[in-house]
């Protein structure tokens, strides 16, 4: 029977490894070997979107996504999101319309809404609060967070 | 997690020589968005996982048969594909409808469409829906291959008829002309709770009577359970409401609900009447 595996992938643009242990989450190994705790597990339960990670461009569950899966990946994570001090888009947005309290469900709402724009550049409120259902706020700042959805929409439309 | 081995083969033939017939903590995996809770609760500790999502092409694809008269669907299509393949949305609308309150955009990106049916969970979303529509699956193993229906899949609570060893393929779904199909799921607190329950109906409709129907119960009993006698009850009928609440009636009469956190029998009973009646005048467009 094996135990920990060695894999390779490319974490926000640099190559990486790990040694990873049998069913070990994502999650975990990007909190544990790489301090990258912007992806956090909450619900443990693919419900809460803390944990969102981008997998080859697709949003996941870090939290159920079996590390070993990851080898040959490309992942992203909410730290490779600004470019260098100036934050995205989308992060600059959240700011401006005080998206949040607490800041713990942040990460995922930001990379969760990075999807969805570029799925859907002008969103409605339906359509953001679909694509975000997946996301809690126990601070409860929805109304909030579709603001900043739409604000970072209009700028990445305008930026074109 | 206690150690196991992960082999990720390449082809369907190495999948299944990798899996093993006499040891059911060998396990092939899908997406593992449904393993991976279970195994993280140490309620499932397997000594060896198959990955099923490098095998590819055996495993993969929506595609029209020749005569068109049915779909099928790769066993590692993943949620997400399956509603956004054109073929589904143009000849399986019901599925994108059924989509709108599964789960989320996370966890249909790496679920897949057989590893679904394979867990057995009584309350998921589609498999009812995959028997309301009279679908089909291939299974593979060591003593060759066979087809059964959804129905004949589901045997009791997390419990199906694959045998160690063997995996699902591809799902068929046949097309009906003129069936339309619609899935109620109701939750009894937040929205995103698993279903109290979830009625799942398919039907032809002739006018305004309906001219063939199926009637699949999901969530509330150990497996989606067809509803056969309230079936009999509507079938060559006209869709009147005396009629559905005879529907209801007959439905709760037939199946022994208990109760459970999600709500009391006597209450999924009521909601059982309710949504019955209700997804069958939104299909007959009353």
């Amino acid at each position: 029977m094996s135990g920990p595996r060695d894999i390779t992938f490319t974490l926000n643009g640099r190559p990486a490894a790990a040694t990873v242990k049998p069913g070990e989450t994502l999650v975990d190994v990007l909190t544990n070997q790489f301090d990258l705790t912007g992806a956090r597990e909450s619900c443990a339960q693919g419900l809460c979107g803390c944990c969102t990670v981008l997998v080859d461009g697709d949003a996941v569950s870090g939290c159920l996504y079996m590390a070993w899966f990851a080898d040959g990946a490309e992942i992203n994570t909410i730290e490779g999101l600004a470019d260098g001090n100036t934050l995205h888009p989308i992060q600059e947005a959240f700011l401006e319309a005080g998206a949040f309290q607490c800041g713990f469900c942040t990460p995922g709402f930001i990379l969760m809404t990075k999807k969805l724009l570029e799925a859907h550049p002008d969103p409605d409120d339906d359509v953001i609060r679909h694509f975000l259902v997946g996301n809690l706020c126990r601070c409860a700042a929805y109304p909030e967070i579709v603001a900043a959805v739409k604000l970072a929409a209009r700028r990445l439309r305008d930026a074109g | 997690m206690k150690n196991f081995d992960l082999e990720e083969p390449e082809s369907l033939a190495e999948a299944l020589a990798l899996l093993d017939e006499d040891d059911s903590a060998v396990r092939p995996i899908g997406g593992g968005t449904a393993l991976m809770l279970m195994m993280k609760a140490q309620f499932f500790e397997p000594t060896r996982l198959v990955s099923l999502r490098k095998v590819g092409g055996a495993l993969g694809g929506i595609d029209l048969s020749e005569d068109g008269s049915s779909l099928r669907v790769g066993a590692g299509t993943t949620f997400t594909q399956l509603q956004q393949s054109p073929l589904v949305q143009k000849h399986l609308p019901v599925i994108g409808r059924v989509m709108k309150t599964l789960a989320n955009v996370r966890v249909r990106n790496v679920a897949t469409v057989g590893g679904n049916l394979a867990h057995g969970d009584p309350h998921l979303d589609l498999p009812p829906v995959w028997m309301a529509l009279d679908a089909a699956v291939d299974v593979v193993g060591p003593s060759g291959e066979r087809r059964l229906a959804v129905a004949d899949l589901f045997q009791g609570y997390y419990e199906t008829s694959l045998a160690d060893g063997e995996v699902i393929t591809a799902l068929y779904a046949p097309l009906v002309e003129d069936r339309r199909a619609a899935y109620a799921k109701v939750t009894t607190r937040a929205s995103h709770d698993w279903p109290a329950l979830g009625v799942a109906v398919s039907l032809v409709p002739d006018g305004d009577v309906i001219a063939d129907i199926r009637i699949v119960l999901g969530a509330a009993l150990d497996m989606p359970t067809r509803l056969t006698a309230a079936e009999n009850v509507l079938r060559g009928q006209p869709a009147g409401d005396d009629l559905l609440a005879t529907a209801g009636e007959t439905a709760a009469e037939e199946v022994d609900i208990e109760s459970d956190h999600r709500g009391s029998a006597g209450y999924k009973n009521h909601l059982l009447k309710i949504y019955l009646g209700r997804v069958v005048r939104e299909l007959m467009g009353r």
